[in-house]
């Protein structure tokens, strides 16, 4: 029995491996991929680019865009004389808020007044706008305070026996500790989950076409009338691929470890075990969708409809936390989710087996299910 | 341009390398119109390639080839013009139904709209399939897809047909009958060159050309060739007896 | 270029895609999909932050700290009586992205006019959500260290005081700041692309590998004609898929279309046109549907999504990156869709997006029919 399997895991691989250009997507996507998330893909808000209107041009409010063009949060970007400009900015897009000073402003300070200060905002992306509008907030309530000690400085002398002393007014600030990933970077974040989405994307798409396309071009046929048992075909036609799948995985996980310093705290172990149970669960759905599939093309938009929400709601980019709780319900059918917390778990937060049992546990139950319902629509007829 | 001396096909020293392999190894040969020329030798002998280079389909690596006094190098769209063509492969869409298959090649052959329908219904009696137009493509049997697919390269009324082994893996009777229709073709004036590996079919032929290993081993009417093996002799003796000398010239 | 031989491969193709119902029902379900995803499962807002309190000083002034907490959107208490062991726990099991620690000198302090820190705990695998969770504490401690101060103040017969300086915030375009309203018309690029990408990659690929071009080469049909007769074709599909994306945002979702829906059906047009030259491109010069497919993933369909500024803000990458999305051409068709839909703005103000679409929908067409004349000849 296992002649045969070799027999077809060494047509796969001569197949697989011979065409320059196919040995090059083995590699390129992987490469490409974890450079873009690497380096593109950044939430962090920073460097806003904000228009500035002052109608007043005094000290005062020159002190004001002092504080913000001074953070790294913001940049003024561009000056507006009037209402039209600053619409006009805003609606090209040139800036993300327009900061608009009353002409009354340093009169209003002067005077003790309370004064108002405009912070127009492009709701559009409304992540970036709440929060852009929670930094300008924040800058204004600290000039706020240092304006507040000045004005009331006067009121604010205490009586002792050595004479006029100033009271503080007590302020509570804050200190920021951070478990895992000091930086805060963003590519410590994404660039484990890269990593699930490779094995998942390069496993299922190889395992499901080379199926596919034995069918298309008819030499499948060929390969039915032969003894070979179905199970031994399965075999021949998903290790290839997990070999495949795992040096992809390796390759990715040097690429993260060596340029982009992604630490790694856990056990290689657990890695690789986690990995070998999720290539289960990948080759057990090529396997699905090239019984569902008759042309390559089938199989191919079949692998991007069922992969992409599979990925999208494995918690990589948006949080299932704020998912609506049918949706959060929903991903816990998702191994994609289990393999996710893995991965990010081993990498930063040094986990092992003892924390994550509950997800490997669940990556082996579906990898099996997955792999066994396959294989039972797999048989060796032609409809 | 006139046709060279009246010749539908004109092969002058035909080369055609593929690397270092040698395809078409100094091919000279004529055709004359409405003449059933057949290319016979097995497989790997080059006929396929040698058609293609006639059709434009590939470019001679040196030597000429005219199809009705067009050079097949410098002006393959006018020959693709006056010329049918039938591939070794089935290349008909399989998901196109029969009647879809034939209207797309008329569109695409720019068959006039006057004489559409008569074309259609000429190639559907030809290919016999007249009650089967609305039929997948790919659920027809062997020898009817042939059929179809020789009407769908002569839609156009060419007066030049290339077919390249149309009678591949299909049963005797239909070939017998597929023959019938090339024949019920040269009557009507059209120029048919055709590729196969079955020696009987050699008969049928006006005058074939026997190709091995890219070489054309000899050349004439069936009966010419066979004149000095005796009575009873096959296009099957004439061949072997080819090739032998061929390869004793090779010592 | 005759009329008669381009409609006749129209006509093919279009019979392909309707006779193929799995891949079509795939592709008319798609924008369904994807718009149910972006629409109502997926989102980048941050709140519900599930987050343990430490409370070490168990005071009044800390208890209505925590009482802040609890009342914000942003915040779920998970557990009041946390330690640090007990946080670091709940980090190790990604139970808690968020501890807050009130030190035990808390209240006295702030009774004694001294300054206190409160501690913030973060779990910094999630580092986007834990910058903007830290923003929002320290936000909403400030502002209860200035109630705090204002209060001060009033005891010491400063009077009841405002505000210096009142910050009004105005939000345009989104009042409501629903994220779908901003993903939502982002996604029809990345819809489109797929469409475009995806399915016109594969067509002439697949047409090498079944010999029906060997066919197609032989007759008298002209490159041009065959390019242009597919592009037709799934440009149909495509401008149908677009349709259905846009009904289904507008009309089920709510997402407002401020602009000129004409303005928008024109710069789908465009966007489209080009997604499908470059598609049909892939495909003629990579003769395997599989080869053609993944690079078409990897040069339309990862730049639409990641590239674009339809979820990530172009101006967030490194600047180098921001140079590259120049040259992706979903990153203008985005700025289109967000400007049309939400700012309603019309073409004196897109114009320049319009021409980057334009000229890169002239370049690959030319680009396509080249290469496709090369190798049909």
């Amino acid at each position: 029995m296992w002649q045969r399997v070799l027999e077809i895991i060494r047509k796969e691989l001569r197949q697989t491996l011979r065409e320059p250009r196919m040995r090059g997507l083995l590699l390129g996507p992987p490469i490409i991929q974890m450079l873009i998330f690497g380096y593109a893909v950044n939430l962090d808000v920073e460097h806003v680019k904000i228009g500035w209107m002052d109608m007043n041009r005094g000290t005062e409010s020159r002190e004001v865009r002092k504080r913000f063009s001074s953070t790294r949060y913001f940049t003024i970007a561009a000056e507006a004389g009037n209402e039209r400009e600053a619409q006009d900015l805003l609606d090209r897009g040139t800036v993300q808020a327009v900061i608009r000073i009353p002409a009354g402003f340093e009169a209003d300070i002067k005077h003790a007044r309370q004064t108002e200060m405009q912070i127009l905002l492009d709701g559009s992306n409304s992540n970036t706008a709440s929060i852009i509008a929670n930094y300008a907030t924040a800058i204004v309530a600290r000039r706020n305070q240092e304006l507040f000690a000045e004005q009331q400085k006067a009121k604010l002398v205490g009586r002792t026996q050595n004479g006029p002393v100033l009271l503080r007014i007590p302020g509570i600030h804050t200190e920021r500790r951070v478990w895992f990933n000091p930086e805060l970077l963003s590519r410590n974040y994404f660039v484990p989950g890269v990593i699930v989405n490779i094995i998942m994307l390069v496993t299922l798409s190889l395992t499901s076409m080379s199926i596919v396309r034995e069918k298309e071009i008819g030499t499948m046929e060929q390969i039915m009338v032969t003894p070979i048992t179905p199970i031994e075909l399965m075999l021949g036609k998903t290790i290839p691929f997990a070999v495949i799948g795992f040096l992809d995985t390796a390759l990715v996980v040097a690429i993260a470890l060596f340029v982009f310093h992604v630490p790694f705290r856990g056990s290689f172990l657990t890695l690789i075990g986690a990995s070998a149970l999720f290539l289960l669960t990948t080759l057990g759905a090529g396997l699905f969708i090239s019984t569902i599939s008759e042309t390559q093309q089938q199989a191919m938009m079949a692998t991007f409809f069922f992969f992409q929400p599979a990925f999208m709601l494995s918690g990589f980019t948006f949080p299932i936390r704020n998912m609506p709780e049918m949706v959060q319900y929903l991903t816990y059918l998702n191994p994609l989710r289990y393999f996710m917390t893995v991965v990010r778990g081993v990498f930063l937060k040094g986990s092992g087996a003892d924390v994550l049992w509950p997800q490997l546990g669940l990556l082996a139950v579906f990898g099996v299910v997955i792999l066994l319902s396959s294989a039972m629509r797999f048989h060796k007829r032609l409809d | 341009m006139p046709p060279d001396n009246g010749n539908a096909v004109v092969v002058e020293h035909l080369y055609k390398r593929f690397g270092s392999f040698v395809a078409v190894d100094d091919v000279s040969l004529s055709v004359g119109k409405g003449e059933i020329f057949g290319f016979l030798g097995p497989n790997g002998a080059g006929k396929s390639t040698t058609i293609r280079i006639l059709c434009g389909l590939l470019a001679p690596s040196s030597g000429r080839a005219s199809v009705r006094g067009f050079d097949v190098a410098t002006q393959p769209e006018q020959v693709k013009r006056s010329i049918g063509y039938m591939s070794q492969r089935f290349s008909l869409y399989g998901d196109l139904t029969v009647e879809e298959n034939i209207n797309f090649f008329a569109g695409v052959y720019g068959v006039a709209a006057e004489r559409r329908d008569e074309r259609k219904a000429y190639v559907m009696q030809m290919a016999g399939l007249e009650n089967e137009l609305k039929r997948m493509t790919h659920l027809l049997a062997g020898g009817w897809k042939q059929r179809l697919a020789l009407g769908c390269a002569v839609l156009h009324e060419p007066p030049i047909v290339f077919l390249d082994e149309p009678t591949s893996g299909v049963d005797p009777i239909a070939r017998r009958q597929f023959w019938d229709l090339i024949y019920a073709m040269a009557e009507r004036g059209t120029t048919v060159f055709v590729s196969t590996h079955y020696m009987d079919e050699a008969e049928y032929c006006h005058r074939l050309a026997l190709m091995y290993r890219g070489r054309v081993i000899a050349l004439g009417a069936p009966a010419e060739l066979k004149s000095g093996f005796g009575e009873g002799a096959t296009m099957d003796d004439v061949f072997i007896a080819s090739i032998e000398r061929e390869e004793a010239l090779e010592k | 270029m005759k009329w008669r031989r381009f409609y006749a491969i129209f006509r093919k193709e279009g019979l392909h895609i309707t006779r193929d119902w799995r891949s079509l029902w795939m592709a008319l379900a798609m924008p369904l999909l994807l718009l149910l995803l972006f629409g109502y499962a997926l989102t980048l807002d941050v709140d519900q932050i599930p987050t343990v309190v430490y409370d070490q000083d168990q005071t009044p002034q800390s208890r209505e700290l925590i009482a802040r907490l609890s009342g914000s959107r942003y915040f779920q208490i998970v557990e009041r009586r946390g330690d640090y062991a007990g946080i670091i726990r709940r980090f190790d099991r990604s139970t808690a992205l968020l501890g807050v620690v009130i030190p035990s000198e808390f209240g006295r302090n702030l009774a004694a006019n001294e300054d206190v820190a409160v501690q913030l705990l973060l779990d910094g695998s999630d580092s986007n959500t834990a910058s903007i969770a830290a923003g929002y504490a320290e936000a909403l401690i400030m502002a209860y260290s200035a109630e705090l101060r204002q209060e001060q103040m009033m005891r010491r017969g400063a009077g009841k005081l405002k505000q210096p300086i009142d910050p009004r915030v105005r939000v345009l375009y989104n009042n409501e700041m629903k994220s779908r309203n901003f993903i939502i018309p982002g996604l029809i690029a990345v819809i489109l692309m797929i469409i475009a990408s995806m399915l016109t990659s594969l067509t002439v690929a697949r047409e090498w590998e079944n010999g029906t071009m060997e066919q197609l080469l032989s007759t008298p049909v002209r490159p041009t004609e065959l390019l242009m007769g597919k592009l037709c074709a799934y440009f149909v599909l495509g401008m149908t898929d677009m349709a259905i994306a846009l009904v289904v945002g507008v009309g089920v979702f709510g997402v407002p279309l401020r602009g000129s829906p004409l303005l928008l059906i024109g710069a789908s047009a465009l966007f489209l046109f080009g997604a499908l030259c470059w598609g049909i491109f892939l495909s003629t010069v990579m003769r395997s549907q599989e080869l053609a497919y993944q690079i078409s993933l990897l040069s339309s369909f990862l730049p639409a999504f990641l590239l674009s500024g339809f979820i990530f803000a172009i101006e967030n990458m490194p600047l180098v990156i921001q140079q590259v999305t120049r040259i992706v051409p979903a990153r203008y068709f985005v700025s289109i869709l967000q400007g049309i839909f939400m700012k309603g703005v019309g073409f004196t103000v897109l114009w320049t997006k319009f021409l980057f679409l334009f000229i890169y929908a002239a370049l690959i067409f030319t680009l396509a029919n080249r290469k496709m004349r090369q190798k049909m000849a």
